[in-house]
Formats: C-alpha cells, structure tokens, sequence
C-alpha cells in the first residue's frame, strides 16, 4: 500500500461519512414535523457533511490551494450555520409560529408572558424589546 | 451509469483530460482510485435526490420558515456539489465556487431572517 493508495482510502471514508449525514439532513427536512425540529436536523447534518466531503477533498487532491480552500469551507459552515439557523429560528419565534403540539416547553414564550404580564402592572415602564423592530435590538 | 465525462462531453465539446497534470508517475497510482470515482458518482445521484426532498419542502412548506430553511439546505447541497466535481476531477479551480456559494447561502439566509423578523406579528391568542 503506497501513500495514495492510503489518502485515497481516508478519502473514500470520510466521503461517505459526509453522504451519509447529507442525506439523513435532506430526510429530516422532509420527515421532522416543525420549524424548529427540521432547523436542528439541516444545520447538523448540512455542516457535518460539507465538513466530510472537504476533508475527502483535501486529502484526494492534496493540492495547497485545494487544502487551503477546503479548511476555509470548513471554517465558514461552522461559522456561519449556527447563525443563520439561530437567527432564522429566533425570527420565527418572533413571528409567533406556532411550534408542535407535542413540545414539551417553549420556555422564551413563557418569558414573554412575565414580561407582557409585568408591564401591563407597570404602565411607566418602556417598551418591552419584543415590540421593539427586530434589526434595532441590543 | 451514465459516465460524468461522456455529461461533460457534451456540454464543453472537448472533455477535459481526466487529472492529466496532476496524474502521478505510473508508480505511485493508488488502487482504490476507481473505487473513489464510483462514490462520487454514486454521491451526485444521493444529492441530487436530496435537492430534490429540499425542493418538495420549498414548494409545501407551511410557514415562510420551512421554505428558507429548505432553500438554505439546497445551497449547502449545491456546495457538495461542487466539491465532490473537484474531487471527481482532481482539479483545482472548482473549489473557489463552493466558498462562493457557501457565501451567499449565509447571506441569503440573514437577509430572509430578517424579513421574517420584520414581518406584523400576528397577535397573541390569550
């Protein structure tokens, strides 16, 4: 067995690794019965597996552009991802959709209602920030 | 199957020489090179299955919610797209699109966030 023979051997892993959780993240946009579920199952699985098919990439090529680009990729899905599906889920919950019948807790509405409940009591107090435009909050 | 040079054929004319520069001296060829080429082709098929799961939850889902976060997953997809073409054919310039893409999806997907962010908000059932 000489070097390519084994790069090529943790290449063929890892892609599969990588097909496989594209694959699970593709079935659980179609089967997870909420928003908020299928927001858990792409942003995992979509980063897991642009993870493993770079990683495939890095060690088939072996060029330094490829391997440089390839950890730049990385990097980026595992910045960027929890950001966007935090901030699309938190937009969501502002826009008050309604999450499954069978969540256990939806703990930030219970938060909400204090917080409603607290400034009917007190009518001097500001706005609370839910009222306030999404972009303008602290 | 159908052969991804025979594809590339006939969209460019000339095929490009599969790893022609980048082809090591006949000693040095590994032998789980075919075996590689079949899971890229075999991996084309899975994502463009899964791209088309993701298509069917743009075009049923429920909330706006459901289509961005599916259309966000086709971007991610067509970012795996690319990489398994770069590693399908050993090349080096494929790469800078899925970075690009990769980009772009992360944009699109604050952009449509904060539309969803800004929308009226429905009015709270007591």
């Amino acid at each position: 067995m000489n070097s390519e023979t084994l790069t090529d051997l943790i290449a063929i892993i890892s892609i599969t690794i990588g097909l496989f959780f594209m694959a699970v993240g593709a079935v659980g946009v179609i089967r997870m019965p909420d928003a908020y579920n299928r927001l858990h199952a792409v942003s995992k699985c979509s980063t897991l597996g642009i993870m493993g098919l770079a990683i495939g990439a890095m060690f088939h090529v072996g060029s330094l552009a490829v391997i440089s680009k390839a950890i730049l990729t990385i990097v980026f899905a595992l910045v960027a991802t929890p950001v966007g599906s935090h901030m699309l889920a938190k937009a969501t919950h502002l826009n008050r959709m309604k999450p499954w019948e069978k969540t256990l807790s939806d703990e930030l509405e219970i938060d909400e209602e204090k917080a409603a409940q607290q400034t009917n009591e007190k009518e001097s107090t500001p706005l609370p920030a839910r009222d306030r435009p999404f972009l303008s909050r602290a | 199957m159908i052969n991804l040079h025979s594809l590339l054929s006939l969209a460019f004319g000339e095929p490009p020489p599969p790893a022609a520069e980048s082809t090591p001296p006949p000693a040095d060829i590994s032998a789980l090179e075919p075996l590689l080429f079949a899971l890229t082709e075999l991996g084309i098929f899975v994502i463009i299955i899964a791209i088309c799961m993701c298509l069917f939850r743009v075009l049923r889902g429920p909330h706006l919610a459901d289509r961005v976060l599916a259309g966000d997953t086709v971007a991610f997809q067509v970012v795996a797209l690319v990489i398994l073409l770069t590693i399908r054919l050993s090349s080096t310039t494929y790469i800078d699109a899925a970075l690009v893409v990769a980009i772009i999806g992360f944009a699109s997907t604050l952009a449509f966030a904060q539309y969803i962010g800004n929308l009226p908000r429905p009015v709270r059932k007591q």
